[in-house]
């Protein structure tokens, strides 16, 4: 051993680590020091590392992430093979990144069956009516496909139906026994009441009829797994809303808004109902937040400037990010495109995976009870 | 992206503090006739411009809680024996109020 301390010039317990045997112990001490920056707590401890099969001195693993969306998921790679890289003898070093999202929990009376496979339900909701929840709906479900995610895009908003229209979507011909089999775009399945009826032709349906088209999306369509399923809410905090928050386990809200005083006064009821119904909301999404024209780069704040800054601020909540306003976003939704197909590296698309980066984190952190603390508590004064 | 905290146990410490331990093992004592006065609703402080309304000097000084509860998973309702009750604590609020104590 002094041979080789000499050789290698290294000191003696480095020395002796070398003819250490590989063991998955060996391998997982070694990943200990990669913290998971918004669960602060390392790989290993937190479960993420699976499967260590170590064949003379080659190592391959598994890290397994809570969703396949993680924005860390490649910086955890890297980190782990320099880790293990530094272990004296290893051989060959091949790490798998794979996902399982905590599955949602199952409805009490065992309705949702349809949704038995999905994950999580994200519910996109504003309160106040053209802040581009639609459009933020469909660039979110992009955004998290994109990511390697597997999404459902449910269009609630039986009143106005828009989907269909900015996504090209078809319409649905099978079914799966008594489920219907959702048409997809670009591996995005969604339901939408147009869908079901001609386009121009006006949803006139009295409340408990509405409520019921909405059940039924959440009922009796085979979702199939899924690790998102994004609910494109209607405007408002009336029956709708409650019927869906009803029915299926919602995981979270996302809230949209624009920057004006008049659409936070809305906001505030979206985020007061999903407290009603204990939905915890993810974070705010800010649209139209600054117009950039085309003669300069001066961001021009149309609409006031801060407003979801300042509604974040008054509720604790995350900011997830803003979305300028560009006409780019209208052009392609013409298109029934997103504008990732237009330019995946333009600035309105890096900031829209931006915000669905930070839902994903913000999701992974309310999901980790060490994190989020209480889900709920009741304290009398004596 | 904005660190979320919550809370890992709350209780009541003696008849004028409230104790919160958070889930950074943060360990706070809250005067309650303080939590009181800075009451964030909109009837104790101005929406648009966030200038106070209350006037501090109308807090009877033995205010305490009656109840207090959950509002969603980010903050706190807490209903007072002056009858007041509409202001909700985000944890955000709250960890705002210890760093100015």
């Amino acid at each position: 051993m002094g041979i080789i301390a000499r050789l290698t010039g290294k000191d003696k317990t480095q020395s002796s680590k070398k003819i250490l045997e590989l063991t998955p112990e060996l391998i997982k001490e070694a990943l200990t020091g990669i913290i998971d920056p918004d669960l602060h707590e390392n790989i290993v401890s937190l479960g993420f590392v699976r499967d260590i099969v170590i064949k003379d001195s080659n190592v391959s693993l598994s890290i397994n992430l809570t969703t396949p969306a993680c924005p860390v998921k490649e910086h955890f790679k890297k980190q782990a093979e320099e880790a293990l890289a530094k272990i004296p003898g290893i051989g060959d070093i091949q790490i798998t990144m794979t996902a399982v999202s905590p599955t949602a929990p199952k409805y009490e009376n065992g309705e949702v069956s349809s949704l038995g496979r999905v994950k999580n339900i994200l519910a996109v909701a504003s309160g106040k009516g053209g802040v581009g929840k639609s459009t933020t709906s469909i660039h979110l479900a992009k955004a998290l496909a994109l990511s390697g995610a597997k999404v459902g895009l449910m269009d609630a908003d039986v009143y106005g139906p828009s989907i269909p229209h900015a996504t090209g979507v078809g319409t649905p011909t099978e079914m799966n026994g008594k489920l219907l089999i959702p048409p997809s775009k670009d591996g995005i399945k969604m339901v939408s009441i147009s869908m079901f009826a001609s386009a121009d032709g006006a949803q006139i349906l009295r409340g408990p009829m509405a409520g019921n088209v909405v059940k039924q999306f959440l009922t009796q369509v085979d979702w199939g797994e899924l690790d998102y399923l994004i609910i494109d809410y209607p405007p408002g905090t009336g029956d709708i809303q409650l019927t869906i928050s009803q029915t299926a386990p919602i995981t979270a809200g996302v809230i949209v808004t624009t920057p004006q005083e008049m659409a936070l006064i809305d906001v505030r009821k979206a985020i007061s109902m999903f407290n009603t119904m204990k939905v915890p909301v993810l974070g705010i999404i800010e649209n139209m937040s600054y117009f950039i024209c085309d003669g300069c780069d001066k961001k021009h704040y149309l609409f006031n400037h801060g407003g979801g800054h300042k509604i974040a601020n008054e509720f604790g909540l995350p900011f997830l990010g803003e979305i300028p306003l560009e006409p780019i976003i209208g052009n392609e939704s013409e298109k029934q495109r997103t504008v990732f197909e237009k330019n995946s590296s333009s600035a309105i698309s890096k900031a829209i995976q931006d915000i669905s980066d930070n839902a994903v984190r913000a999701l992974s952190v309310l999901q980790n009870k060490k994190i989020s603390g209480l889900e709920s508590f009741h304290l009398t004064w004596k | 992206m904005k660190e979320y905290i919550g809370i890992k146990e709350i209780w009541q410490v003696d008849n004028k503090t409230l104790g919160i331990t958070w889930t950074d093992d943060k360990e706070c004592k809250y005067d309650v006739a303080m939590l009181r006065k800075k009451c964030p609703c909109a009837a104790c402080i101005d929406e648009m411009t966030g200038k106070p309304l209350l006037d501090p000097n109308t807090v009877p000084s033995d205010v305490k809680p009656t109840t207090i509860d959950s509002v969603g998973r980010y903050g706190m309702a807490i209903k007072f024996s002056d009858g007041h009750s509409t202001g909700i604590y985000s944890y955000d609020l709250m960890r705002r109020l210890i760093e100015n104590t």
